[in-house]
């Protein structure tokens, strides 16, 4: 049930390889918008998988302070061990 | 980071305290026990007086499709009072304005409505979507604050910290707090009074714009002459109606479309947040099925979302037979989306006569034209070449020609008007294409605080210019082209001098040397073009000035844009040095020989 921060920035960090399919090797320290160019599509996806696979929902207040894999990954985090 | 922490506590513990205590809600009947008025109110507060009188209302529904609260007509309106009478002690001068954080939710419509008992004069303004959008976010609240002259503002728990932040230094503020804020202050023992009709009913913000925010005056007669027309005769509400909604409340459309036109026609909404739609856009129609609605709109957008999520699995649990209005409007629209989308659903049950398109615009309250009920969306087939050569709409003759689909969005509501002009401001005859002005009493009496932008929409004899480019066939108007100044992505509208702005803020970017337009490949998909005259000559300075622009567009606006750099002077301006967006998105098409991109008309940029 409760995955590791690891494993959890591991998962975003495969999702977003597949997802963005660029040559960028992603790493906690990727940018999602300058380098990764998540568009709002593509974000939406990804808020769908992270909610699905973590049983959590994410408030979208928090993704306006969220520009890195890291970033993204402590939110989760937080979230889960806040439920 | 620390911060990011210290905020994600807020909405956590409210998110868990909400449910409610093993409880079984029921959502509001659609058939009512009041009879049905159909917007014979003259002032929203007397519609509400009289809503109130049945058992029908608002029901607010989570991601999971949980029902969450029900707020009825019945007690909107006491705690739309009591709530008025709290507002009453910050002895506020009638019309005073009112800022609200809009999301989806009782309390939002609760302090709507308790600002109109008050005398108050309030607007919603948006809520943060996009990654990496704080500052810039906090910044257009502050343009919203300033441009307003807001006395009290107020949000939830999950946004209040923003709009702390935005307000902080923000002249006439007197407070800043949570809807719960406000329910500590005592209910005064005020009379309430009656509004009239000529009074401002709320401001509409059509702009994040920092620097020239535009907030509509929307008047109680204005607002009712357009409810009016789309209860009456845009949609011929029965009292068997019943709507779902999951169009954002700072929106036009989903704040007169689908919360004041359900509650002056007495009938329920079961609503859905829009992020929740966005991320599950299935549970709107599974609303839509379970609770037999009658009437929903959406951007084409939407449904292009519902389309490219739903599996065949999730079509057996869906019947939308009973949706009879699916209305379409606030982008152009497609013929090619409202076809897949009815492709998809059929076999749902989905009618694709229901099928509503319209026109309208904030800054006509809502509506301008509707479509004929039950007639589906009727395109019609033009000759491309005609068309571009002559600005003349003729119909297609031969097969093979290229051509252009245009639907049709129906005739103006009664006691309007809408006429098609030259760049001169003559009025054009059917079938040839130019601006589209509309006369009525749903257009705005102006921007609120900005007689420059008033002056530039309202021309004389209280024409509004949409800035959007169509023509008129035997009485119905087709759009052919949005505006210039105004760029439509994945549903959202962005100006484009809010790029510009947030471009011009750079320091190797001098003013009125960024323009921003949208082009449009095959399929439809719109990409923002952001050319910027540039003196940089090393190209890691290029590349970070680049990225850097992509990132703000992006954290503003949350598109991706192609970001182009051209040598000074490359980009054409007016004969008084103003840029014309129109001349540089030309250039640019010619620039990277894309095809089929000329436009047909140039537009005011407004």
């Amino acid at each position: 049930m409760s995955e590791s921060y690891d494993e959890i920035m591991q998962l975003l960090c495969d999702r977003l390889s597949s997802m963005t399919n660029s040559s960028v090797q992603v790493t906690a320290d990727t940018n999602l918008i300058s380098q990764l160019s998540i568009d709002s599509i593509k974000l939406l996806n990804l808020i769908m998988e992270i909610e699905d696979t973590f049983d959590v929902s994410i408030p979208i207040n928090a993704l306006a302070d969220v520009q890195t894999v890291r970033q993204l990954a402590d939110l989760v985090q937080k979230i889960k061990s806040a439920s | 980071m620390s911060s990011t922490i210290t905020k994600l506590n807020a909405p956590l513990t409210q998110a868990f305290d909400f449910q409610p205590s093993g409880e079984q809600l029921t959502p509001t009947p659609t058939l009512n026990t009041l009879t049905q008025q159909l917007a014979g109110f003259d002032t929203l507060t007397s519609a509400l007086e009289y809503a109130a009188e049945g058992i029908t209302g608002y029901n607010f529904y989570d991601a999971r499709g949980n029902l969450r609260s029900i707020l009825p007509y019945r007690l909107l309106k006491q705690n739309a009072r009591t709530l008025a009478q709290r507002l009453f002690g910050f002895n506020l001068p009638r019309g005073s304005r009112v800022a609200i954080i809009a999301d989806t939710s009782p309390e939002f419509v609760e302090l709507f409505f308790a600002c109109r008992y008050a005398g108050l004069v309030p607007f919603a303004m948006p809520i943060p979507v996009n990654l990496g959008s704080h500052a810039i976010y906090v910044q257009q609240l502050r343009g919203m604050l300033e441009s307003s002259q807001a006395s009290i503002a107020v949000a939830n728990l999950d946004y209040v910290g923003f709009l702390e932040e935005a307000s902080a230094g923000v002249a006439n503020i007197h407070w800043v707090g949570t809807p719960g804020g406000l329910n500590d202050f005592p209910a005064l023992d005020v009379e309430l009074q009656s509004n009239h009709p000529d009074e401002t009913a709320y401001l509409q913000f059509t702009s994040g714009s920092t620097k020239t925010p535009r907030g509509v005056i929307i008047t109680e007669r204005a607002l009712m002459c357009n409810l009016q027309g789309i209860v009456r005769n845009g949609l011929e509400i029965k009292p068997e109606d019943r709507s779902a909604s999951w169009l954002p409340f700072y929106h036009d459309m989903g704040l007169v479309g689908l919360v004041l036109a359900p509650m002056v026609t007495q009938i329920s909404v079961d609503y859905l947040a829009t992020r929740d739609f966005a991320i599950r856009p299935l549970q709107w129609l599974r609303l839509i099925s379970r609770n037999r609605c009658t009437i929903a709109f959406s951007q084409p957008f939407g449904l292009k979302l519902c389309a490219m999520r739903v599996r065949e699995s999730d079509l057996k649990d869906l019947d939308l037979s009973c949706w009879r209005a699916a209305g379409i409007g606030a982008e152009m629209i497609r013929p090619e989306t409202l076809r897949i989308f009815a492709e998809k659903f059929s076999s749902a049950g989905f009618n694709e006569n229901a099928f509503l398109p319209c026109y309208g615009l904030a800054e006509s309250t809502l509506a301008v034209t509707f479509s004929k009920l039950g007639k589906g969306c009727k395109g019609i087939h033009v000759d491309s070449k005609t068309l571009i050569d002559k600005r003349v709409v003729t119909r297609l003759q031969a097969d093979g020609r290229k051509q252009n689909e245009f639907v049709n969005c129906g005739r103006p509501l009664p006691g309007h008007v809408v006429k098609i002009v030259d760049e001169d401001g003559n009025q054009l005859s059917e079938m040839m294409v130019g601006s589209v002005l509309v006369q009525g009493d749903s257009v705005m009496t102006g921007y609120f605080n900005n007689p420059e932008e008033t002056d530039k929409a309202l021309k004389s004899g209280n024409w509004l210019d949409t800035g959007d480019i169509g023509f008129l066939f035997e009485g119905d108007l087709f759009i052919t082209g949005r505006r210039t100044d105004v760029i439509i992505v994945n549903g959202r509208n962005i100006r484009a001098q809010d790029i510009e702005e947030l471009a011009e803020q750079q320091p190797e970017v001098r003013s009125r040397e960024a323009s921003a337009f949208g082009v449009n490949d095959e399929d439809g998909t719109t990409t923002i073009v952001l050319v910027i005259e540039c003196r940089l000559t090393a190209v890691t300075e290029r590349q970070s000035l680049i990225t850097r622009l992509q990132q703000l567009v992006y954290m503003a606006f949350g598109v991706n844009c192609v970001v182009e750099l051209v040598p000074p002077h490359t980009l054409p301006r007016t004969s008084s040095g103003k840029l014309s967006r129109f001349a540089a998105r030309q250039g640019y098409i010619q620039r990277t020989n894309l095809t089929g991109q000329l436009t047909f008309v140039e537009s005011a940029d407004r």
